[in-house]
């Protein structure tokens, strides 16, 4: 693949061909322990989404004065700052969720894709090409997210369920199935075959398209 | 403080909710570092040794400092939680430097047999984890003792994790994989079936 050289590709980079989970295998932690329900999914998407385009951002806009013998620190201090605001945040709005999440919101500190964006893109370029990497980057790791999230919470609890605390749920279930969900797949050995499954299927895909496309 | 409980919390961290297998915790390591049984064992060692003293400090830091001072200062012993985080991580990466530094002074063998692990534990998710856990349970709030078996079984854990999963790699090896399941698939797929045989520990150590 070529280095992205617009804006629109560094996003879609992030988003596609450059996957964070799927393809560059980063941040394995959370998206194997949060992938039991889309729920979860979608709420730690939100929180990585608004620190990694903070971090980004930050990082962009000091990228002249940051020394580089202390750059992973200032990277791991920004993140930690944003990550407490978003971990407070959380519990103020959707607190059964972020009890849920358990310490996976406060683990953002040490998620690896967020220091990697940090120090592969935003240390040496503008606002926005730091932005919209960090905007693809986001959106790819809750898409990712989200496609592990759906397969094991269809087959493990028979139907998805979005936001039942706040009074309207969204319950999709094929009703023959329900009765004989395999309720493994939402405990921990059903995360780990999932992600194997799914990356082995994506490793299939680009092997095919690499011979496609030559 | 009874015996029979620290067994407890010990068998319940290290077996029932293993940080590899029942928590995710530390998954990159246990993904990368797998592939030869003395590596893997290394860094098992590595971690347990910084896990349990940053989990100790940690909670020192808490109770010690800012509990304390957030008390006398602001009125509110929980104002200064907000640091936490940060403190967490700050804590953790200085740890690692101090351990470093002492293991290369009076112990080196332990530091060359360590190698490269001990520079990486910094961003071992693992670690932080074991901090917010530590913090995050009333049990181990209120006890320094249980905190530090945790934090020690946890390692161990993981320790056994890594080094179950290096055992099976190394045979791996010699097998037949599909090309799009080689490296991380099968690997996945693998602790797939170690985390169903830690799902049999459950109930033990309650």
């Amino acid at each position: 693949m070529a280095a992205p050289t617009t804006n629109l590709q560094q996003f879609k980079a992030g988003l596609l061909d450059n996957n964070p989970v799927l393809v560059q295998l980063l941040g394995m932690c959370p998206t194997l322990a949060v992938s039991n329900s889309v729920e979860n999914a979608l709420v730690m998407g939100a929180a990585v989404f608004f620190v990694l385009t903070m971090s980004n951002l930050i990082t962009s806009l000091l990228r002249n004065r940051i020394k580089p013998h202390v750059r992973i620190l200032i990277f791991t201090l920004t993140i930690a700052t944003f990550v407490t605001i978003a971990d407070l945040t959380l519990r103020a709005y959707v607190f059964e969720v972020s009890k849920k999440l358990g310490p996976f919101v406060p683990l953002i500190i040490v998620n690896c894709i967020i220091i990697a964006r940090a120090e592969m893109v935003a240390i040496k370029s503008g606002v926005w090409r730091s932005l919209a990497d960090a905007w693809g980057c986001a959106i790819g790791f809750t898409l990712a997210l989200c496609i592990l999230a759906t397969i094991r919470e269809l087959l493990g609890a028979g139907g998805i369920t979005i936001l039942r605390d706040a009074g309207w749920a969204w319950h999709v279930s094929p009703k023959a199935f329900e009765p004989h969900a395999w309720v493994i797949m939402i405990m921990p050995p059903g995360a780990f075959l999932t992600l194997g499954v799914v990356i082995g299927i994506v490793n299939h895909l680009r092997a095919r398209g690499a011979r496609g496309g030559a | 403080m009874d015996f029979g409980a620290l067994v407890g919390v010990f068998l319940g961290v290290a077996l029932v909710n293993n940080f590899v297998f029942a928590q995710f915790l530390g998954i990159c390591p246990f993904l990368g570092v797998s592939r030869k049984v003395d590596m893997a064992f290394g860094m098992g060692c590595a971690v347990t040794f910084v896990m349990t003293i940053s989990g100790v400090v940690t909670w020192l830091i808490v109770h010690g400092i800012l509990t304390p001072v957030g008390a006398r200062l602001l009125g509110n012993p929980e104002a200064l939680y907000v640091l936490k985080y940060v403190i967490f991580i700050m804590v953790i990466a200085s740890m690692v430097q101090l351990v470093e530094m002492y293991l290369k002074k009076f112990f080196h063998t332990l530091y060359t047999a360590f190698g490269v692990f001990l520079p990486l534990i910094t961003t071992n998710c693992a670690i932080l984890g074991a901090c917010l856990l530590i913090d995050m349970n009333e049990i181990y709030r209120a006890s320094l003792l249980k905190s530090a078996v945790f934090a020690f079984g946890g390692g161990i854990g993981f320790a056994l994790a890594i080094t179950i999963m290096a055992g099976i790699r190394e045979h791996l090896r010699h097998s037949n994989v599909p090309k799009a399941l080689q490296g991380a698939g099968i690997t996945l797929l693998t602790a797939c079936i170690l985390a169903l045989a830690f799902q049999g520990f459950a109930g033990i150590g309650k």
